[in-house]
Parts: C-alpha cells; structure tokens; sequence
C-alpha cells in the first residue's frame, strides 16, 4: 500500500479536475456578497477535511502502538499527525486571507476560527513533547497518549463550541442544518468538484505522510532500532 | 502554415481572456499543481532506490 501507485495517480487526476473544473463549475449567486471566492470551497474546506481525515488516521495508529508496542506504528502515527498539522495551518492562513475580504479583518475571532486555533496549539504541544523526550520507547509511549487526548480536543474545538453560538462559518446557531454531515447546504453542481476535491487533497496528505513514513523506517533501521 | 499558427495564437490568446481571465488563473494553478507532483514523484522515485540498496 505504502508504494503503490493507483492511488498517487487518482490523487493526480482528481486534483487536476478541481484546479480546472474547479474555476469553471457554475457556483450559485445567491446575494453576491460571496461572488467568485465560494470556489475557495474546493480548496480551503479540503484542507480541514484533509486535517480530520489525517489526525483520525494518526489517532488509530497511536492506539495501534499502544496495543502492540511496536515502534512501527509511532513512525506512522508521528507521520499522519505532521501531515494533518500542514494541512491545518494551510487552512487557517488561507481562511485568514478569505475573511480579510470576506469579513473585513484576518482575524474576526469568529467561533470557529478560535477553536481551529485552539484545535491547532493543542497539537503543536503534541511536537513539542516528541521533541523533548530523547528515550525513543518513552517518547512513542508518551506521545501516542497524548495523540488521543489531542484528538478528543477536536470533538469541542471544532464540531461543537462553534455550532451552539452565532458564527459567521456555516453552521452556527441560527443557521439551519449541518453542514458538517448534511451536505445538501451546497449546490449541486458545487458538490461535483467538493468531493472529489476533498478525496484529492486528502490522498496527496497520504502520499507525502508515505514518504515521511519511508524515511523514518529507512532511519530505524540503519539506527538498528527496528 | 504561418498563418495557421497565427490564427491558433489568436485562439489561445482570446481563450485565455475571456470572463475576466479567469483561464488565465486556472492554467496557473494548473501549473503548479503538475511541478508539484513531479517533484513529489521524484522525491517517492529516489526513496523506492534507496530503499532498494
């Protein structure tokens, strides 16, 4: 799995489609305060999505070791996690530049916003403590538990707190539905190129946590640790 | 032949402006998009030699 190419390709192929497709899809007017930027749906939202998606990949992993103590699954696990953390600070600088425009400031401290940063340092620590522990066997130990508190974090930073007040994201209080599960929010035509764009950024978050992967193996075991 | 190639830049030219350039900025992007996987590709080429040794 690690080096098969099927899905590199398919990571290609999709992303090809949101960056063409992606500017020539017909998006909804509604009042025009949006105008063009609703594409940066193809584009910033995959980055949170990426994020979850890579975070959840490291937490199974963390626990993996956990069960098995083999230092395999830390490599795997460490890889998943910086990977997320890319996808995540490229999701808040590119929403920082959105709501410049959008919102009038970078910062707005819109609920969201707040836990995603939160969200964020709360996963920072997670390297900072790989980084201050030297005992390879303690640090694989140590931070795989705090892999899945940082997780858990995620639960109120970003999918609760800032649905129960008034957010100017989607999805805030006053604002119907979900559009964390209930897709319908997006036009159609819009959804065309988001799920694709999501499964593409995504696979391109694995692919290069793959290699970061194959590096630290290729290292443990000239260091004989494997 | 000449002209023919002309009239195929006066196309692309024309393309490329239309509604704003907006196929200006999707060529861009799709740009970068292509280096950045060659380069991925490279980089995931030379750790398969690497890990071959």
């Amino acid at each position: 799995m690690l080096r098969a190419k099927w899905w590199k390709v398919l990571s290609f192929v999709l992303l090809l489609y949101t960056c063409t497709y992606g500017f020539l899809v017909k998006v909804p007017k509604l009042d025009d305060r949006l105008q063009e930027s609703i594409r940066n749906f193809f584009f910033h939202v995959p980055m949170w999505f990426g994020m979850m998606i890579l975070f959840f990949v490291s937490l199974v992993y963390a626990v993996k070791f956990l069960r098995s103590g083999n230092l395999v699954h830390d490599v795997y696990s460490f890889a998943f996690a910086s990977m997320g953390l890319v996808f995540g600070t490229l999701g808040i600088i590119t929403g920082a530049v959105w709501a410049n425009y959008q919102w009038g400031s970078p910062w707005v401290g819109d609920p969201k916003q707040n836990g995603a940063a939160i969200a964020l340092l709360i996963y920072f620590a997670y390297f900072v403590l790989r980084g201050s522990l030297l005992d390879v066997e303690k640090r694989a130990r140590l931070s795989a538990v705090y892999n899945i508190f940082s997780f858990f974090m995620l639960f109120p930073t970003l999918w609760i707190l800032p649905r129960l007040t008034e957010s100017l994201h989607p999805g805030g209080k006053g604002s119907e539905g979900n559009p964390g599960i209930n897709g319908k929010d997006m036009s159609a035509t819009m959804r065309t190129v988001f799920y694709p764009a999501v499964i593409g950024w995504t696979l391109l978050g694995v692919w290069i946590s793959t290699i970061r992967i194959r590096i630290q193996l290729l290292q443990l075991k000239k260091d004989e640790l494997l | 032949m000449y002209k023919l190639l002309n009239t195929a830049t006066a196309t692309t030219e024309s393309f490329m402006v239309q509604n704003g350039k907006i196929y200006l900025v999707m060529t861009i992007v799709s740009i970068i998009l292509i280096g950045l996987f060659i380069y991925v590709a490279s980089v995931d080429k030379k750790l398969t030699q690497l890990e071959k040794k």
